[in-house]
């Protein structure tokens, strides 16, 4: 998995490119540790062709140290197949997701 | 049931992507051949997923005194139902199917509650000392308006 990383107001936007499983998900974490803690993210899922439940796991762990952080972690151009994991386990209550990364980093 | 193929792979997530991959391609095949399914793109993801979630478990749960340990998938088929096993020689499991509590931020527990979710039929057996979780799902056929 590849991740690329710009700046859009006070987000740091990570594009996420391939795929996101067990094997990937830890590459991910590693990435996000070595930003500051208090950053907020808009992770961009677009490119993302394959998503399981250990990368579903990783975003979902972001999101818990980002909320007890207080900063924000939302979630832009989820694909159908991502967008099936986090219907079927629900994962999408815990986040805010939007369909395109612009309006994501100027809510 | 009529076997397809198998596959064995060294319990390492390394071979996830291998695991994986096979499965949709597997399923894409057989859902062509077996009728006009509906849906085959969603056929394959959950081949794709399933296979995904329960290599990845087979691997987490090896024990690590025994890094030779092996994953075998095998699938096989009968008419529109195509089956694949997943066959490890790791301790006995539980293969609950209850939903993790989201409400808690959990980052594990999905994966034996999504491919229950994605599969028509889910079966666990424990035989000398062997674990078979076997799923089946069956292509379903398209009806023209």
């Amino acid at each position: 998995m590849n991740i690329s990383e710009k700046t859009v107001n006070h987000y740091t936007i990570l594009s996420l490119q391939g795929i996101l499983n067990a094997s990937s998900a830890p590459t991910l974490r590693n990435y996000i540790a070595g930003l500051p803690e208090a950053q907020s993210l808009v992770i961009d899922l677009e490119k993302i062709e394959f998503l399981d439940s250990s990368g579903l796991g990783a975003l979902v762990g972001i999101a818990r140290k980002k909320k007890s952080s207080s900063a924000v972690m939302k979630l832009a151009r989820m694909n159908d197949r991502v967008k099936k994991v986090f219907e079927i386990t629900q994962a999408y209550t815990l986040f805010d997701i939007y369909d395109d990364v612009s309006a994501a980093a100027e809510a | 049931m009529n076997p397809i193929i198998t596959l064995t792979l060294q319990a390492n997530l390394r071979y996830l992507r291998i695991a994986s991959i096979m499965a949709c391609n597997v399923a894409e095949i057989f859902a062509d051949l077996a009728c006009n399914a509906t849906d085959i793109a969603e056929f394959c993801h959950a081949y794709e997923l399933s296979v995904s979630e329960a290599f990845t478990n087979s691997v987490r749960y090896a024990e690590p005194s025994q890094p030779e340990k092996q994953v075998t998938i095998h699938f096989s088929s009968n008419n529109s139902t195509l089956a694949v096993s997943i066959i490890d020689t790791n301790p006995q499991f539980n293969p609950v199917t209850q939903a993790p509590d989201i409400s808690c931020y959990p980052e594990g527990g999905y994966g034996l509650f999504l491919i229950h979710r994605l599969m028509d039929t889910v079966s666990y057996t424990r035989k000398d000392n062997t674990n078979i979780l076997t799923m089946t799902k069956q292509a379903t056929m398209v009806h023209e308006a």
